[in-house]
């Protein structure tokens, strides 16, 4: 399959590293505005050639695949473009700033034939994906509540963020810079909604605050909660509280389960043999060899220099995988769809404070 | 002449300025948007105008570079990761020729680093002239060496294609006030311990004030166009010789740990062994134990600069002695390195009567 990336920053480096491991993969073009960064990305993974006209791209080497990595308010024109040039197209999340937008993209989608993909790359973590057989085992019983919380010390100096010299292209979005990250929090609080209940938005309460004061962020804190059928979902992001951490639990009628992306594990604590009695015991043992085994493994991954990025790799793999084969996508239409109605509604029900 | 000097307010960048002004040139200071030029430059200067831009976005760099003989490029990104650095260093660099092209300027002088240098291969011993082979393996280094190598070589490559005049300096380590240590030298470890890796090896070490007048005279001589000159002051210290002298300023006197250098280079070499036979070359490990980053700080070279001094007419106005206790005096607020005085300044806005501020001018 022969593949083009739109846009070479810090994503992108990702992105093509999960391509590494995709076999019959060709980098047949690298596009930037930065003919230096086109061409520093092309050297380091390989590519036939690059371009500063991604136009000119689709016409000359025409891929298959193309990985548009660019801000989100280019993503309509850009993702449009290269599906009715006839590529499949992978693209960074959010696919578009507002449903209305990611509405116009699936249409084109479908008009075309071609796939397009966006990217919930943190469901293809290993840890989330213990949880999610967890649950579908039966093993937590009927989710009823799902908290994703990320703390990311956003507003630090030297940060992208809080760079007041070079405002960064988030800040325009209607989220501000938490927009850059809730997609990730809305598709993880979704996927462990039971299947069979409609994704239905109008219970949402969404606190948007700005801790830090100012005029350079918008917001810098969200306290939400979303209530679909009988799932409470509650999704936040701090950066006043540390250390950083991005923390997944899923509470089912039976038992909970938890992991930090950032610093992997899965603590679980349910129901074990030895009945009411012993099962809190067993639980703590159980957790306290979790937790030795995992910081063994993540100092490992640290040395080793793996990151929480896994699940990208992952999701590149499959996805290569789903279009070699002719199956759905990993990330489906509905994926999208709910998650970027989620983020409108919590969008839209924000009270500031 | 007038001088664009982007990086202006850095370390190495208020120095070239102030020297530029005191070798009577008038410069046009590139400063971000939301940089505080009071701090930079309390009361401004008549020869000094203020450019206020970004290099990485190209909005109002054109303008800036309009009307200038020369541009004395000093900026780049030394913290984050290598996406901060390439985006802060090559790219800017990148949206800079392109501006001095639409602009009609062609003269370029790009402060480049000894960090392009390749200190693995070469033996100890050797000369560091302007001729020592460049890193070939640049991955292997940290991210200001890969970046300052890619913005060399574009900036090489600009000035071939476009016949724009072009002088790379090459500064060893620059010193001076709260910029006394550093890899080369030393590293604190707390207020009152420091730690050093050798003894006896030089230290490329050049004053800031010195640095920057090399940066004003390559700019301004003819001869110095196509040429690239290493910039270190005359008889450089010992590790041993320049820790000792900051030993004795200092109250109370720091203890310093010694790593001696072939142990040093033994466990660099024995981690990289290790790592690549075992680990496949993929653990992170520090820098310490990369063995091409720790020879880049530690390994005895011998360093002689006569081509800036011959063809700059380049010379140092003050010892290393008299430079380290300048450097204390200002970093203990006893002497002040203002803006050559005798002309009149404007009050507090840093805008003189000639100053113009480019972005606001631009989108007047």
């Amino acid at each position: 399959m022969k593949t083009a990336v739109i846009g070479t920053g810090v994503i992108c480096e990702q992105h093509l590293i999960g391509l590494q491991r995709v076999d019959d993969a060709r980098l047949v073009g690298v596009c930037d505005l930065s003919p230096a960064m086109a061409s520093y990305t092309a050297d380091r993974f390989g590519a036939d050639a690059t371009y500063t006209d991604y136009q000119r791209m689709l016409d000359e080497a025409k891929p298959d695949v193309v990985h548009v990595l660019t801000p989100p308010p280019t993503h309509l024109r850009l993702v449009t473009d290269c599906l009715d040039a006839g590529a499949h197209v992978f693209v960074e999340k959010p696919a578009a700033p507002t449903y209305g937008e990611l509405e116009q993209l699936i249409d084109a989608s479908n008009r075309t034939g071609r796939a397009l993909v966006e990217d919930h790359n943190y469901r293809f973590n290993t840890t989330v994906q213990q949880i999610e057989k967890l649950v579908e085992e039966g093993e937590l019983g009927t989710v009823g509540e799902v908290e994703v919380r990320m703390v990311l010390d956003i507003r630090g100096e030297g940060g992208r963020f809080a760079d007041r010299h070079l405002r960064h292209p988030s800040h325009d979005m209607p989220a501000g810079v938490i927009h850059e990250f809730i997609t990730h929090l809305c598709y993880l609080a979704l996927m462990f909604v039971p299947r069979d209940t409609p994704r239905d938005f109008d219970r949402v309460s969404a606190l948007w605050s700005n801790h830090g004061g100012g005029d350079h962020f918008r917001y810098d804190d969200l306290d939400a909660t979303a209530i679909v059928g009988k799932t409470h979902l509650r999704i936040r992001s701090s950066c006043h509280t540390g250390p950083d951490c991005f923390v997944l639990t899923v509470r089912g009628s039976e038992g909970y389960a938890e992991t930090d992306l950032f610093q992997p594990f899965v603590r679980v604590v349910k129901p074990r043999k030895g009945g009411k009695q012993l099962s809190p015991l067993v639980n703590q043992f159980a957790n306290g060899m979790t937790m030795v085994n995992a910081s063994v493994r993540n100092f490992r991954d640290k040395i080793m220099q793996r990151s929480a990025y896994e699940g990208l790799h992952a999701l590149v793999e499959r996805v290569y995988e789903a279009l070699r084969e002719g199956r759905p996508m990993p990330v489906s239409f509905d994926d999208m769809d709910s998650t970027s109605r989620l983020v409108d509604a919590l969008v839209a029900g924000q009270e500031t404070a | 002449m007038k001088l664009l000097v982007t990086g202006s307010t850095g370390f190495l960048g208020q120095a070239v300025v102030r020297e530029a002004l005191r070798l009577g040139h008038t410069v046009r200071a590139a400063v971000r948007p939301a940089t505080d030029i009071e701090r930079a430059w309390p009361g401004g200067h008549a020869r000094l105008e203020i450019a206020r831009i970004d290099l990485r976005r190209k909005q109002g760099l054109a303008d800036a570079c309009r009307d200038v003989d020369a541009v004395i490029h000093l900026a780049a990104v030394k913290m984050g990761d290598f996406y901060d650095q390439m985006v802060g260093t090559v790219v800017a660099t990148e949206n800079l020729l392109a501006a001095m092209d639409e602009a009609g300027c062609r003269r370029m002088v790009l402060c480049s680093t000894f960090s392009v240098y390749d200190y693995m291969r070469p033996r100890s011993g050797t000369v560091v002239d302007e001729d020592f082979p460049l890193e070939p393996d640049p991955d292997a280094r940290d991210e200001y060496a890969k970046t300052k190598l890619l913005q060399e070589q574009m900036v090489r490559d600009h000035a071939e294609q476009t016949g724009m005049a072009l002088t790379v300096i090459r500064p060893g380590v620059i010193y001076g006030a709260d910029n006394l240590l550093n890899g080369w030298t030393g590293q604190q470890l707390g207020e009152k311990r420091w730690v050093r890796i050798g003894a006896n090896a030089k230290v490329p070490l050049t004053y800031v004030e010195h640095c920057a007048e090399a940066h004003v005279l390559a700019a301004v001589k003819d001869e110095a166009v196509g040429r690239t000159y290493n910039i270190v002051d005359h008889d450089p210290p010992s590790q041993r010789r320049y820790i000792k002298l900051l030993q004795s300023r200092f109250v109370p006197r720091p203890r310093v740990f010694l790593i001696n250098w072939t142990l040093a280079r033994t466990v660099a070499r024995s981690g990289w062994l290790f790592n690549k036979l075992f680990l496949g070359g993929r653990a992170k490990v520090p820098s310490i134990l990369v063995p091409c980053r720790l020879h880049a700080r530690a390994k005895p070279y011998r360093y002689n600069t006569p081509r800036a001094t011959d063809e700059l007419g380049w010379s140092m106005r003050w010892s290393l002695e008299e430079a380290v206790d300048r450097s204390l005096q200002v970093e203990q607020g006893e002497l002040v390195l203002g803006l050559p005085a005798g002309e009149t300044l404007a009050v507090n806005t840093g805008e003189s009567a000639k100053a113009t501020d480019h972005a606001e001018a631009a989108t007047a």
